[in-house]
């Protein structure tokens, strides 16, 4: 049994992983983006990168990128529009500078297994420093099991289902209970209270639906 | 420090603090979810009450001034919040404890996970199907 943290203590490291998170990644924290990130990527393949250098310019490089390029395709039929730019060059959009601060830096896939897995390891040092690391193939949890023991598989499929809802239900809502819920909230932004709330109203239903099934 | 190194202390840190706080645990969350234990919804609301103090402090002693995506109530933010609750309340999980349910051991996690993935992917293919309403720019914060 891991020994769960007073709430003070609970509530502090919240916080200070939230604001570490923004300080070392540059960016506020939110788990199910990752999620979603790595799906575009099956379903669409990698990011094309002139797409993203697009996203990146600024407004004057992007200017010179399309009179470039306009003047490539037509031939560059008025000479004196830019004299000084050469006609077989179309200059693409500059790369920004990589900077682990931009905010606009894009995130590789790897980075997204990395953060991914190192929460696997994370669960693992936990259990493990508690003396209480154990491999259990099936689902751990007392009211669990009293409630869907006797389901098919034995609550796998309810894992299964539940894990279905919580992945379309954060993608629809742009958010989890770490972008939403933790530093959604904290900034006060009107999608992340009403999903919060929802979600959380939502599961204090089920959870009572569920107990009163018991 | 490399941005892998980066990113994998922040995910350790992460999943160690969500396991010690019991989001890990079936049982813990519903004990949240049903208000018998006021301990984990106080770990809660201290987090979110220390941030909310503490941003304002981080923007007003950042150089350049922080961007934050903002998170606009769109089509998809009541209708999704209840399908995750939902979802939350049977599995026990949010997207980030299912994999630190892994790492404690209890594999049946693989279940939950692999749902995450299909409902994600469920959910982008029939929303570019059916719904199509903008999400706001920032979903990738």
């Amino acid at each position: 049994m891991i020994d769960h943290w007073p709430w003070w203590l609970g509530g502090l490291a919240l916080a200070g992983v939230a604001l570490t998170h923004w300080f070392l990644l540059g960016r506020q924290m939110a788990v199910s983006g990752r999620f979603t990130a790595i799906v575009n990527r099956w379903r669409f393949g990698a990011p094309d990168p002139s797409a993203q250098a697009l996203q990146n310019a600024s407004q004057a490089e992007l200017l010179a990128a399309i009179q470039a390029a306009t003047r490539a395709e037509f031939g560059g039929a008025d000479e004196s529009l830019a004299p000084n730019a050469p006609a077989s060059e179309p200059a693409a959009p500059r790369l920004p500078q990589e900077s682990p601060r931009s905010p606009q830096r894009p995130r590789t896939l790897t980075e997204h297994w990395v953060f991914l897995g190192s929460l696997v390891l994370g669960g693992c040092v936990s259990a493990l420093s508690a003396g209480s690391l154990e491999l259990s193939l099936v689902p751990t949890g007392e009211l669990f099991q009293k409630l869907f023991a006797g389901t098919p598989w034995g609550g796998a499929l309810i894992l299964l289902a539940g894990g279905v809802l919580v992945g379309a239900g954060t993608r629809m809502a742009s958010g989890c209970t770490s972008g939403h819920g933790l530093c959604g909230v904290s900034r006060l932004q009107p999608g992340s209270l009403l999903a919060t709330v929802a979600f959380f109203g939502a599961a204090v239903v089920t959870a009572f639906l569920l107990r009163g099934l018991s | 420090m490399s941005t892998w190194l980066r990113t994998g202390l922040m995910g350790t840190g992460l999943g160690f603090a969500l396991s010690r706080i019991g989001f890990s645990s079936w049982d813990e969350v519903h004990r949240m979810f049903t208000f018998a234990s006021l301990r984990m919804l106080l770990a809660f609301v201290v987090g979110v009450g220390v941030l909310t103090l503490a941003w304002p402090l981080v923007r007003h002693f950042s150089r350049a001034t922080p961007r934050w995506s903002p998170r606009p109530i769109h089509r998809g933010t009541l209708a999704g919040g209840l399908i995750f609750g939902v979802g939350w309340a049977l599995s026990g999980a949010c997207p980030s404890i299912a994999l630190v349910q892994l790492g404690e051991g209890q594999a049946a996690a693989l279940f939950t996970l692999s749902g995450i993935f299909v409902g994600n992917w469920l959910y982008s293919w029939a929303h570019e199907r059916y719904f199509r309403w903008s999400a706001g720019s920032c979903i990738d914060d």
